[in-house]
């Protein structure tokens, strides 16, 4: 079993949360810590220079003690208050250099400072301490230098400062560049997962796309190949499953449908045999009608008559149940038109000049040869023209006719009969019904001939329609004309029986 | 006169050809399966043609076709069907015969059958 997308999405955004989170982290933390390291050392130096301020302010002090009043009392008082200020100045001192400590520079100033204040002391503090006066150019000198040196100091702290400052600029900017990058990564780690997603499922996917078309295109043997993630795979194996299903179904189906279509062949045997019989013997009775009498002659034409209509509706019966089956199967092969509807015409001669009726055919010149299954395009003919003949009027005239239609070629049965009202046009092509008119009570037939008519020409795909005026009714068959026109074409020939 | 042999299993069918063909003037011979058909054809005197019911229980009258075919027997035979056009379950085990003609039959049609093969 693979991964499947669920699992696979819920590692990634817990990898990506957990990356983003330590990304921000660790940054937030980094950049607290710089600016506490700059407060702390900004802190630092803020002590450092109050320091230095101390040391001026001690070195003020022993300044100040050398002055004061003379004599031998004054004198030791001075010296008291000058030792008091000295030692007060070396320990001020000394804590600076204590906090300077690790700052070269800074130490290297107060060193350099102390080195000033201690010459002052032995070269301008004792001598006046000790009673005497040292030179004024010597005391301007050496205590220009002790406040160069605390000048000197404040640069050193300025300058440290300053160094402080930039490195803590510099750090935040590269810890902001350091999250900004993580965070990046974490993004491009996100779009690398997501389409690494997408193409695994794209591939299987298209194939269940596929897979699916081709159901629906009625290729039921059609099966997917199960991979990709395990959502994807166990879409492959329903789909495949729903796949074998419906071929099972429609196997199934299928062999039903063929027990049918067994079971209607089967009857229709079984029902003309008999019919073969009775009719047979009521054609040998009819022919010797001369020794019967009235009666019996009446007797055999009923008999004669009845069995003609149950042969002819068995017929019809098998053909539309097989038709609606879809196994009313036709062979089309280019078929000239005008020999089709002589033929036809000829079998139904008989009929017509039974009713008086005149069967006008005309075929127009040159019409190409027609796409089309010759013995059930002539049935359907048959149908027509047995329509014309029952609901013409008595010595009226058929007319047969073909012409061309652009592609196609029209074939027209008309007659010059009562004709048919708006609604029972729309029902005229419809099972077992009959025009409810006067005539339709003397007709015969099954009821089932148009419908019948119907099927044998969609199945060519053809188009079959009625249309009627005050008198007579028109139908009109359209068929497809071949596209060659070659003229010599050798029939096929065939075995087989012939209606 | 012309001979026929005519091969059906329902009697009824059997009987009215037979009469039916025998007031038509021919001299007619029956059988009612396709082991009946094939001993017809090797009797003496031969039939000039045979009318075949396509469908018989034992030996149908298409294997009884096939047999005297390939025995190299060439009577003419109508193949008699209740079966239409397009409706046979094998049409091409029809191959050999030298015609089909429905049953019902069209009377004038199956005579003029009979003549065109058996005058042949």
């Amino acid at each position: 079993m693979t991964v499947s997308v669920t699992s696979r999405l819920r590692i990634g955004f817990a990898v990506l949360i957990a990356l983003i989170t330590a990304v921000s982290v660790l940054g937030v933390g980094r950049l607290f810590q710089v600016r506490e390291h700059f407060e702390d050392s900004s802190a630092h130096y803020a002590s450092l220079a109050l320091q230095n301020e101390r040391m001026r302010s001690t070195f003020v002090l022993e300044q100040a003690a050398l002055g004061g009043p003379t004599g031998k009392a004054g004198q030791r008082r001075r010296r008291a208050a000058f030792n008091t200020a000295a030692a007060a100045a070396a320990s001020t001192t000394d804590e600076a250099q204590k906090l300077a400590e690790g700052e070269a520079g800074i130490s290297a100033a107060i060193e350099m400072r102390k080195a000033a204040e201690a010459a002052w002391r032995t070269q301008v503090a004792k001598p006046i301490l000790a009673g005497g006066r040292p030179q004024p150019a010597v005391d301007r000198r050496l205590t220009t230098a002790v406040a160069q040196g605390g000048n000197d100091i404040d640069v050193a702290i300025g300058h440290a400062r300053a160094t402080s400052r930039d490195r803590s600029n510099h750090d935040t900017h590269t810890v902001v560049i350091l999250v900004l990058a993580g965070l990046l990564g974490g993004l491009l780690a996100a779009v690398v997962l997501f389409s690494g997603l997408t193409n695994s499922m794209r591939a299987p996917l298209k194939r269940l796309v596929d897979g699916a078309r081709n159901l629906a295109g009625g290729d039921l043997g059609t099966r997917v190949d199960t991979g990709g993630p395990a959502e994807i795979e166990t879409l492959g194996v329903a789909f495949n499953d729903m796949a074998s299903a419906l071929e099972r179904d429609a196997r199934e189906r299928d062999r039903v449908e063929r027990m049918k279509d067994d079971f209607l062949l089967t009857v229709s045997h079984e029902l003309r045999t008999p019919v073969t019989s009775v009719k047979g013997f009521a054609e040998m009775l009819a022919s010797q009608e001369n020794s019967m009498s009235a009666a019996q002659r009446e007797a055999i034409g009923a008999i004669s008559e009845g069995t003609g209509d149950l042969s002819r509706l068995i017929d019809d019966l098998v053909d539309l149940a097989r038709s609606d089956a879809g196994r009313l199967r036709i062979e089309t092969r280019p078929t000239a038109v005008r020999p089709l509807l002589e033929r036809v015409a000829r079998q139904m001669r008989n009929s017509f000049s039974q009713r008086g009726q005149k069967l006008q055919v005309s075929a127009q010149k040159d019409l190409p040869r027609i796409k089309a299954d010759p013995e059930r395009i002539a049935q359907a003919l048959n149908n027509l023209l047995s329509n014309a003949n029952k609901y013409g009027h008595e010595g009226g005239v058929v007319r047969l006719s073909a012409t061309r239609k652009g592609k196609e070629v029209a074939i027209e049965v008309s007659d010059e009969g009562p004709g048919m009202t708006e609604e029972e046009l729309e029902h005229v092509f419809e099972r077992f019904w009959r025009a409810d008119s006067g005539a339709s009570q003397r007709v015969g037939g099954t009821g089932l001939g148009l419908a019948i008519a119907k099927s044998v020409v969609e199945l060519h795909d053809g188009t079959i329609t009625a249309q009627s005026g005050d008198q007579g009714a028109t139908f009109t068959i359209t068929l497809p004309a071949t596209r060659s026109r070659a003229k010599t074409h050798s029939p096929r020939t065939r075995v087989g029986a012939k209606r | 006169m012309t001979r026929v042999l005519v091969v059906d299993d329902s009697e009824t069918v059997l009987l009215m050809l037979q009469r039916r063909l025998e007031m038509a003037g021919y001299d007619v011979a029956t059988a009612t399966d396709g082991q009946g058909a094939l001993d017809g054809v090797a009797a003496d005197p031969h039939p000039d043609i045979v009318l075949l019911d396509a469908m018989m229980p034992g030996m149908s009258g298409i294997e009884a076709l096939q047999e005297m075919r390939a025995s190299g027997n060439n009577t003419p035979v109508l193949i008699v069907s209740a079966y239409r056009y397009g409706e046979e379950p094998d049409e091409a085990v029809r191959l050999g015969a030298d015609g089909c003609v429905p049953k019902p039959f069209d009377w004038d049609e199956l005579v003029q059958r009979i003549e065109e093969l058996a005058g042949a």
